[in-house]
């Protein structure tokens, strides 16, 4: 658990991070998000203390961070970056196993973990482990970043827009698999970012931040329907928010039973987002589509006027399903 | 116009016909030079000048011509460049260095006669400049071909290794080895000074080096002053500040008798090292400072990230990635410094240098070759091992992650 009382960073005169308060619950992902200069990776640096705060608490587990030895804080706590800051002159495996090392795990421990970790993030140990940063692909090295950052068993994991310098298609890929692994890992994740689709699809609790303060928080949802000022809406998309919103919700939680009618000719699979069906629709010039399990069976139907009908502020218990 | 430039025309053609100059220069000079002066000269003892010999007079005609076809094969492979003309053209030129160390044995069995002991052969004007030449043939031959380093330095090594054997073995009239056999002692003892004199200099500017690097990193105004006063130091000229510590050193001496007990003095390794270390150290400092602020500061944030202590920061992840840059400033350091050395000898410090010294005094110049010559092969060997380690360490540590996307 991580908590913030009154946060506040002043660099000489400048206010970095004005007076914030946060709490993230454990084994939540929180996401900051906010334009260029908010504050944002001020506020996840201070967590670990690679910059001291001014005034103000910063709580982990209810105990002050100032009571920790700050080195010691940060081999708790996982740090991943934007450009991975692996060690271009050691191993995959070896900078995996940093931090254990660090912590004097024996070295069969230390493999251990390493193989473990190899295998979770989809890096095929006979093909990575002997091979130095520079050979591999973006998307690769941060797989890396993000096992280095998991190695020491962390309950913590801070990211700093881990997956900004990545290409889309293996930014989207990344993303999938860190929310696949937070579903088996429950790790407190603390994630800057200021790609608010990468936000919303992965977040909690979405805290969006200006000029180093924090204008608005809650789960994604609440914030796409109320947002509370035009900052807040703009940076959420504007007009696209409806869409953004479908994003957050399944087509099973739409679904209405079959009709007597002959089930529509486009399928699309029950776990698929309500955004994705719409954008079916407009393809394939259709108002229904018939929904399937994932052998294909038909399960329901998906209709224009019942998800119309539908959008009202309140639908959309659907993140917890 | 659209239609001409389609057309195959003799233009285009001589377009692609494009000779490697830079061969084919060095190649027509060494020619122009091998028939033109002396190849080598006989001198009838060590003083007295020798009496020069042209090409056919100290090879033969065969010989001569043998010479000559080998180096218009290599014309006229240069003139049509591509990998597999240089590939042959590269032992070609290994090939003619490997030869002239013969070619010596051959004009000495001509032109020494076995009646005057005293004879030596000396090796010309042509000589030296076929040499020479060769050399940068085979540089540019390098370069073309990209060779690694490793691969040169054996190279370098092997046809080291057949002029020694030649040398030693076959070559009894050569001057410089006749003034070699007569300070065998002399020379292995110079050698040796010369050699601890440059490493012990080239140990204290890395740890001096070292440490001030790391002062500068940690106090800004310090650097300023620090890069001030050893740029000053760099400007002194190398007689002038070896005679600088003649007295300091002197009466540092006649003040503390333990000090001369230990050897130190006006006058020999004391002043002689500390003027190497002062002359070491801004190359040592510049590329130690430069190669430590270069690690990238993404790296080092993230070691601190991830828990790392300073120390550990440092010797885990700033040293080994500084390396290749540091190594790089060791070598500029120590080539220098196995120059500077021979300067040395002028305050009794012993070396190589003594050789070149006395036998300018002597007039003697195959005395001074004997000093001079091992300098330079110092110098390369210096140059190319360390410059090879530095090699062998990089390719690892220069490409950032992520830059492979």
């Amino acid at each position: 658990m991580i908590e913030l009382a009154h946060v506040t960073k002043r660099f000489d005169d400048a206010v970095a991070v004005d007076d914030i308060s946060l709490h993230i619950a454990k084994g939540k992902f929180c996401a900051l998000v906010g334009t260029s200069g908010c504050g944002k990776s001020t506020t996840l640096r201070m967590i670990n203390r690679l910059i001291e705060h001014s005034e103000g608490d910063i709580l982990l587990d209810g105990q002050p961070i100032a009571a920790y030895d700050p080195v010691k804080l940060r081999r708790r706590i996982g740090y991943v970056i934007q450009h991975t800051g692996l060690f271009p002159h050691w191993t995959v495996a070896r900078n995996i196993g940093l931090v254990p090392r660090l912590l004097k795990w024996s070295a069969a421990e230390v493999q251990a973990k390493v193989d473990e970790l190899m295998g979770l993030l989809g890096l095929p140990k006979d093909e990575f482990a002997h091979k130095y940063p520079h050979q591999l692909s973006g998307g690769q090295a941060q797989r890396v970043g993000v096992a280095r950052a998991l190695a020491a068993d962390p309950d913590i994991l801070l990211m700093d827009e881990p997956f900004g310098a990545l290409d889309p298609i293996t930014r989207e890929k990344l993303q999938d698999e860190l929310a696949r692994l937070q579903a088996k890992m429950h790790k407190t994740v603390v994630f800057v970012t200021h790609d608010m689709d990468e936000a919303l699809r992965l977040a909690d609790h979405l805290v969006v931040m200006r000029e180093g303060r924090i204008v608005q928080q809650g789960t994604p949802l609440a914030l796409l329907q109320h947002p509370q000022d035009s900052f807040v809406e703009s940076l959420l998309g504007g007009l696209e928010r409806g869409l953004k919103q479908a994003a957050l919700t399944r087509v099973k939680d739409h679904m209405a039973p079959m009709g007597p009618t002959l089930p529509a000719q486009s399928r699309i699979p029950a776990t698929f987002s309500l955004r994705q069906g719409l954008s079916m629709m407009l393809r394939d010039h259709t108002d229904r589509l018939t929904v399937v399990d994932q052998h294909d069976v038909p399960v329901g139907e998906l209709t224009l006027r019942k998800i119309v009908k539908e959008a009202q502020p309140e639908q959309g218990k659907a993140r917890e399903s | 116009m659209a239609l001409l430039d389609a057309l195959p025309s003799p233009q285009m053609a001589w377009r692609q016909w494009r000779p490697n100059s830079v061969l084919v220069v060095l190649l027509s000079v060494m020619l122009v030079a091998l028939w033109l002066f002396d190849v080598v000269s006989v001198s009838p003892n060590r003083i007295v000048s020798g009496q020069g010999a042209g090409l056919v007079e100290a090879m033969g005609w065969l010989g001569a011509l043998l010479v000559s076809g080998v180096t218009i094969t290599l014309m006229l492979l240069s003139l049509q460049p591509g990998r597999q003309n240089y590939q042959v053209a590269l032992v070609g030129v290994c090939l003619l260095l490997l030869l002239m160390p013969f070619g010596l044995i051959v004009a000495s069995d001509r032109l020494v006669s076995s009646d005057m002991p005293q004879a030596r052969l000396n090796m010309g004007m042509a000589y030296w400049l076929m040499l020479s030449l060769l050399l940068l043939c085979w540089i540019e031959l390098r370069l073309r071909l990209a060779l690694p380093r490793r691969w040169t330095v054996l190279m370098l090594l092997g046809v080291a290794l057949v002029w020694w054997l030649c040398a030693m073995w076959a070559l009894e009239a050569l001057a410089l080895g006749q003034e070699f056999r007569a300070r065998n002692d002399e020379f292995w003892r110079a050698l040796r000074q010369h050699i601890t004199l440059v490493s012990v200099s080239v140990a204290i500017s890395i740890g001096l080096g070292l440490s001030l690097a790391m002062l500068m990193r940690r106090y800004a105004n310090f650097q300023k002053v620090a890069f001030g006063v050893l740029n000053f130091l760099q400007t002194i000229p190398s007689i002038a500040l070896f005679g600088l510590m003649l007295g300091p050193l002197a009466w540092l001496a006649a003040q503390w008798p333990l000090l001369s007990r230990l050897g130190v003095s006006g006058i020999g390794w004391a002043p002689a090292l500390l003027a190497l270390v002062a002359y070491s150290l801004l190359p040592m400092v510049r590329n130690t400072y430069i190669a430590l602020e270069q690690v990238s500061p993404e790296t080092l944030e993230a070691a601190r990230g991830m828990g790392m202590r300073n120390s550990q920061r440092f010797w885990q992840v700033r040293l080994p990635l500084a390396l290749p840059v540091l190594l790089e400033g060791i070598r500029i350091t120590s080539v220098q410094a196995i120059g500077l050395t021979a300067v040395a000898a002028l305050i009794g410090a012993g070396g190589l240098g003594a050789f070149i010294f006395q036998g300018l005094g002597q007039a003697a110049m195959d005395m001074v070759l004997l000093g001079a010559l091992p300098i330079l092969i110092l110098a390369l060997i210096a140059d190319a091992g360390l410059g090879a380690l530095s090699d062998i360490l990089r390719p690892k540590n220069t490409v950032r992650p992520g830059d492979a996307q």
